[in-house]
C-alpha cells in the first residue's frame, strides 16, 4: 500500500492488494478519517477527499485493528440482455470464438461491482471470462446509448447514460443505471438512485427470444 | 424575471456543485469560477452558494422583464454593467455580453437566487449527466426574492474587489503539487514539462482544458483512479489535459501534476488561447 498526498486536496492509498482494498472500503463505509468529506474507489486505490495524511495514518491503524469482514452478499441480481450489440460480430472474430460463444461466455460468470466512475452508476464489473479480455477499440464511438452492455479491457461494464465509449458493445439492457427522477429528491436515497451498489453481483441473462 | 434572448456561447444554472457523489461517479460539477459566483451572491446579500447563471464568453443578451436588482462578477462582459457590481435594472432593458475582455465566465446573480430544480442536492446543470437542461431563447428564469436580502441602499454602495491576478489576460503562471504519477515520467520529461509554454486549446471545456505544446513522453497508463478537477493528465498523445468541474470521477491517464485548489478558479477563468506556464511547489 502507497500513501500519499493528492495536491491539497486529500490522500490517496494505492496499489491496494484485494484484502485492503475491501478492508479500506468496510472501514471507509462505516466512518471517513477526520476533515474527510467523501472517499472514491479507485481499481487499486481509494482517495480520501479533505483528509490529511496524519489523520489517515491513524484511521489505518484503527483499520488495521479491525476485524475484516467479507462482503456481504447480497444474492445474485439478474440483468436481462438482448444481445444484439454493434460489435458482436468483430468481438467474436477478435476472440477467435463464434457469436453464440461469445453470449454464452459473457453471460455465465457471476460478475462483482468492483467500482463505480466514468459516468453516474456506470459499473465496472470484475468476473469477465479472461477469453473475452479485448483493449479498447482503437477508435471510440461518439455517442452509446444508456443500457449498452459492452466489455473493456477486463472489465464488463453497462453505459449508464449516452455518452462517447471505446469498449466493445454485446448487447443492451432495460435497467435504468442512474433514475434521474429519484436523484430529484429533497434527500436522495443512493439505493434508489442507482440501481447497482460496490460488492453486488450481478449475473447477465439473454433475453429469452420470442 | 428575466427573458434569454440569446445563448451566446452557452448559458447555465450553476451553483456550488453537489458533494457526496463522486464515489457513484457523479462529477461535483458547479460553476467554473466559484469565487466569482460567491462574489455576485454576496454583492446581493444572497447566500454565497444560490443559483446563478454562468455566462460562456460573449453573445449573450437577456431581457430584465421587471424591475430586478442584479449583480454580476466575473468576467467583464456587459458593456453597460461593469463587473464587481450590483445595481437596479429596470423592466424592459436588455443585458448584452457583448465586450471583449480578460476571462472566460462571467456569473449574473439574482435576488435569492434562480428559482431552479435540484438534482442529487446541487441547481448545478451537468448535461452530459441529464441533470438540468440546455437553456434556450425565450426561456424566462425567475429569481427566489423579489428584492435583495439587505438594504438596496447597501447593495447599490457594494463594490467587489477583485484581486488583479485573479481574472488572468493571456498568460498565467501556476505552480503545482507533484501528480501521483510524478516518479513514473522521466526527470527530462518532468523538465521539459515545467519548462515549456502550454497554450489552451479550443477544445476545451467544462470537463477539462486541453493544452497543446511539445508532446511529453507518456508512462504506461495506470489502472483507474480517482480524479479530482484540477488535476493534469497525460493521454496518450503526449499532451496535457487539466481535468476541471465536470470531468469524470475516475481515470487512467497518467497524473504528472495537481493545481492547488485555490487555482481552481483561476485556471477556469482562462479561455482557449492562453499561454500557460508551470513550476513545482516544494
Amino acid at each position: 500500500m502507497k500513501c500519499r498526498t493528492y495536491g491539497d486536496r486529500g490522500v490517496l492509498l494505492s496499489s491496494l492488494n484485494e484484502a485492503e482494498r475491501s478492508r479500506l472500503l468496510h472501514r471507509a463505509e462505516s466512518g471517513l478519517p477526520p476533515a474527510c468529506d467523501e472517499y472514491v474507489l479507485g481499481y487499486d486505490s481509494i482517495l480520501l477527499i479533505g483528509a490529511q495524511t496524519i489523520a489517515v495514518q491513524e484511521w489505518l491503524e484503527q483499520t488495521n485493528g479491525a476485524e475484516v469482514r467479507a462482503i456481504k452478499p447480497s444474492g445474485c441480481r439478474i440483468i436481462e440482455v438482448d444481445y444484439t450489440g454493434a460489435d458482436l460480430d468483430s468481438v467474436a472474430q477478435a476472440c477467435n470464438l463464434t457469436v453464440t460463444e461469445v453470449i454464452e461466455l459473457h453471460s455465465a460468470p457471476v460478475y462483482t461491482v468492483r467500482m463505480m466512475g466514468f459516468s453516474p452508476g456506470f459499473p465496472y464489473l470484475d468476473g469477465l471470462d479472461p477469453r473475452l479480455h479485448l483493449d479498447r477499440r482503437s477508435s471510440p464511438r461518439d455517442h452509446i446509448l444508456p443500457g449498452t452492455v459492452a466489455i473493456g479491457g477486463a472489465h464488463a461494464g453497462i453505459y449508464s447514460v449516452a455518452s462517447p465509449g471505446g469498449w466493445h458493445l454485446l448487447g443492451h439492457t432495460e435497467l435504468n443505471l442512474f433514475n434521474l427522477d429519484a436523484a430529484r429528491d429533497l434527500d436522495p436515497d443512493p439505493a434508489r438512485v442507482f440501481a447497482l451498489t460496490v460488492g453486488q453481483r450481478i449475473r447477465f441473462q439473454p433475453m429469452s427470444t420470442p | 424575471m428575466i427573458e434569454i434572448l440569446s445563448i451566446g456561447s452557452g448559458l447555465s444554472l450553476q451553483d456550488a456543485g453537489r458533494s457526496g457523489w463522486r464515489r457513484f461517479g457523479v462529477p461535483s460539477g458547479g460553476a467554473m469560477d466559484r469565487r466569482s459566483m460567491a462574489l455576485a451572491n454576496t454583492l446581493l446579500g444572497n447566500s454565497t452558494q444560490a443559483p446563478v447563471l454562468e455566462i460562456a464568453r460573449l453573445g449573450a443578451q437577456v431581457r430584465v422583464l421587471s424591475d430586478a436588482w442584479i449583480a454580476l462578477a466575473g468576467a467583464d462582459f456587459c458593456s453597460l454593467f461593469k463587473a464587481g457590481t450590483a445595481r437596479l435594472v429596470l423592466a424592459g432593458e436588455v443585458l448584452v455580453f457583448d465586450q471583449r475582455a480578460a476571462g472566460l465566465y462571467a456569473y449574473l446573480a439574482v435576488p435569492g437566487g434562480f428559482r431552479a430544480e435540484h438534482w442529487l442536492g446541487s441547481a448545478s446543470t451537468d448535461l452530459r449527466n441529464g441533470m438540468g437542461c440546455a437553456l434556450r431563447r425565450g426561456d424566462r428564469l425567475e429569481s427566489l426574492r423579489a428584492t435583495p436580502n439587505i438594504t438596496t441602499e447597501g447593495v447599490a454602495r457594494r463594490v467587489a474587489i477583485e484581486p488583479t491576478d485573479q481574472i488572468c489576460e493571456n498568460r498565467a503562471h501556476f505552480e503545482l503539487y507533484r501528480g501521483t504519477q510524478y516518479e513514473a515520467f522521466s526527470a527530462a520529461t518532468r523538465e521539459k514539462f515545467v519548462r515549456s509554454e502550454w497554450t489552451i486549446s479550443k477544445r476545451s471545456d467544462r470537463t477539462g482544458y486541453r493544452l497543446e505544446g511539445d508532446s511529453l513522453a507518456v508512462p504506461a497508463s495506470i489502472p483507474s483512479e480517482p480524479v479530482l478537477p484540477g488535476s493534469v493528465q497525460v493521454p496518450g498523445n503526449g499532451q496535457l489535459i487539466i481535468t476541471m468541474r465536470d470531468g469524470p470521477t475516475v481515470g487512467g491517464y497518467a497524473k504528472i501534476a495537481f493545481l492547488k485548489a485555490d487555482d481552481l478558479d483561476r485556471m477556469a477563468q482562462c479561455a482557449p488561447g492562453s499561454l500557460l506556464s508551470f513550476s513545482w511547489l516544494d
